[in-house]
């Protein structure tokens, strides 16, 4: 079952959203329902995250809201602009950083930048300084004049990223932009998008599976799970819905037989869940050790046991029951 | 940003991207240009013509703008699919601009390449003793029916381009579409000495008016490929309908060509 949760209301405040979505959906030909219909708001400044494995719904409501995707159903504005009936508006005060590499590979960098800057309506004086502060900024000064066919997939997307910023968008889309990257390389961008995320006059929607983005950038995140939000709030409060620790078992033999005998000694509560034969025991009212000391004592088919800090990765699978590291 | 200023730079950049080699632009003329300077010297010297008033060089050399002008625009339209495929379109479709601008912005690069390749075709030409002649009017006749047959044409392309799903589809689909037409549109006789069926035949294809009017234009006064075509007595009005035609022709692919590229490029 899938839970449409109560959205925070962000919008209480007296500044309009910088991105307002209200029950979107997209059925694709053939009837994929892609997007079920989905609701959240983010306020300007804000670094929003769309968390899910591929298939999720990510991609497709970022195609919506970046007008390369038609709704089926629902509305959805960019900085007030509504992106069916004012898209040109919508996509000029927006950029967006595709999840593949979207550039001309016969130009330079720089004339990636500039086609940019020229479609997006910036004057060429102003656009020549941004190209300048942002290719050193980003480390891209030595070779922006250099055919994009010659960079390596770090420097694209780092290209990309500033070439979405040469038209300073209101706001900035991130769709899945270190998936396949290097590490190091992956790092790197973190760190561009982590001082992105600090200039409050940009506001960042970003869609990634890797929990680690999602924690480190993102000030809200909206959990995805077959096109419908399962979960919205900030990742710490997320977090702290499961509790201050987690007892991981891996049972020989049944694991709802395992989960009731926790059960009933108050160990486990309705937010336990069962991946296969892992019986995963959220902590809320006692500390590991005396939860251990409990489950020795229940002498249970026990092949492995540990305790551990949750993850964002164990909210999913509680909303879900599956994982996102093996969904994507 | 106004339209104007944003199809300058989606011209400079498919300029950029499509002609910034000397082979780019020689590739297509190839052809063509060896109709004009091998094969219709040879003919004429072989059957001394058929055309007491046309000279067959001239006469084929116009021919062959019948095959360049869809070589070269089908070669355009690869670019399209370069684009989706390894380029910058989705970036593009993100733009704040109307989408038809990226269709007209590589039509308008396309046409002038064409340009290009028809100077060289006619420089070619005229260096193996082609004889054009005709004042303003004439100009103009062979102007109009060779633009507009090559922004239908380029409607075509760019059709193609945004259906199939890969460049080799594409590539398979040239031939019938740029060559078919050139055998059946009286590139190298007149439709006339064709069976009725096939003449029939001709008469549809836009090509055959487009190279009927660019020869009343530039070698053959009494509109004698008109005639094949209208069997009017009214040479003037012949050519009017037949710029129509192909005018109906540039119009109606253009259109079809933004729609499907709209269609396909957004989902």
């Amino acid at each position: 079952m899938h839970i449409q949760p109560d959205i925070p209301d962000i919008t209480a405040s007296h500044v309009a959203p910088a991105i307002e979505v209200s029950g979107l959906r997209k059925t694709y030909p053939g009837g994929v329902e892609a997007v079920k219909g989905v609701d959240f708001s983010v306020t300007q400044g804000e670094a929003f995250g769309l968390l899910g494995p591929n298939g999720a719904g990510k991609s497709t409501t970022i195609g919506m809201l970046t007008t390369t995707i038609v709704p089926t159903g629902g509305t959805a504005r960019v900085a007030g602009f509504d992106v069916a009936t004012a898209a040109l508006a919508a996509r000029r005060v927006s950029s967006v950083v595709f999840q593949e590499s979207v550039l001309d590979r016969g130009l330079t960098g720089r004339s990636n930048l500039q086609i940019h800057g020229r479609l997006w309506g910036v004057d060429n004086a102003t656009a020549r300084e941004r190209i300048s502060e942002l290719v050193e900024t980003i480390g891209l000064a030595e070779i922006v004049d250099r055919k994009v066919s010659s960079y390596s997939g770090g420097q694209r997307r780092r290209l990309e990223i500033a070439r979405a910023l040469v038209s300073q968008p209101r706001v900035l889309f991130l769709d899945e932009p270190t998936v396949g990257l290097d590490p190091r390389i992956r790092f790197e961008l973190l760190e561009v998008i982590a001082r992105l995320r600090d200039r409050a006059d940009t506001t960042i929607l970003l869609t990634t599976h890797y929990l680690d983005e999602a924690e480190r950038l993102c000030d809200r995140v909206a959990i995805m799970h077959d096109g419908l939000i399962v979960a919205l709030d900030t990742p710490a409060a997320l977090l702290a819905a499961l509790g201050r620790e987690i007892v991981e078992l891996r049972i020989d033999g049944p694991a709802e037989v395992a989960l009731a005998a926790l059960r009933s000694r108050a160990i486990a509560g309705d937010d336990a869940f069962i991946v296969g034969s892992t019986l995963t025991v959220p902590l809320h009212d006692h500390s590991s050790v005396d939860a251990i000391s409990v489950i020795h004592g229940l002498r249970l088919p026990i092949a492995a046991m540990s305790t551990r800090q949750p993850t964002l990765d164990d909210v999913y699978l509680q909303l879900t029951g599956d994982s996102i590291a093996v969904a994507a | 940003m106004s339209n104007i200023s944003a199809l300058a730079t989606l011209s400079k950049r498919r300029f950029a991207l499509s002609a910034h080699t000397p082979r780019e632009i020689i590739v297509p003329l190839l052809t063509p240009i060896l109709f004009a300077l091998v094969i219709a010297p040879a003919l004429r010297d072989s059957f001394g013509g058929f055309h007491s008033t046309i000279d067959y060089l001239s006469f084929v050399a116009l021919g062959t703008v019948g095959l360049l002008v869809p070589l070269s625009m089908m070669f355009a339209g690869l670019g399209v699919i370069v684009d989706r495929e390894n380029g910058a379109q989705r970036e593009l479709l993100a733009a704040p601009i109307p989408r038809r601008l990226l269709v007209l912005g590589n039509l308008g690069v396309a046409l002038t390449v064409a340009g290009l390749q028809l100077a060289a075709l006619f420089v070619a030409a005229l260096l193996r003793g082609a004889e054009f002649h005709g004042g303003a009017s004439g100009i103009a006749w062979f102007a109009g029916a060779v633009l507009l047959f090559s922004v239908g044409t380029y409607g075509m392309a760019e059709t193609l381009a945004s259906r199939v799903h890969s460049a080799e589809e594409y590539v398979g689909a040239v031939p019938a579409i740029a060559i078919v037409p050139w055998f059946f549109a009286g590139a190298l006789f007149p439709i006339s000495v064709m069976p009725g069926a096939l003449a029939a035949i001709a008469k549809v294809f836009p090509l055959t008016h487009a190279l009927a009017l660019m020869r009343y234009g530039l070698v053959d006064p009494n509109g004698t490929g008109l005639h094949d075509i209208w069997n009017m007595s009214n040479t003037t009005l012949e050519a009017v309908l037949s710029l129509t035609v192909v005018a109906v022709f540039a119009a109606l692919l253009t259109r079809v060509a933004v729609r499907a590229f709209t269609r396909s490029a957004v989902h």
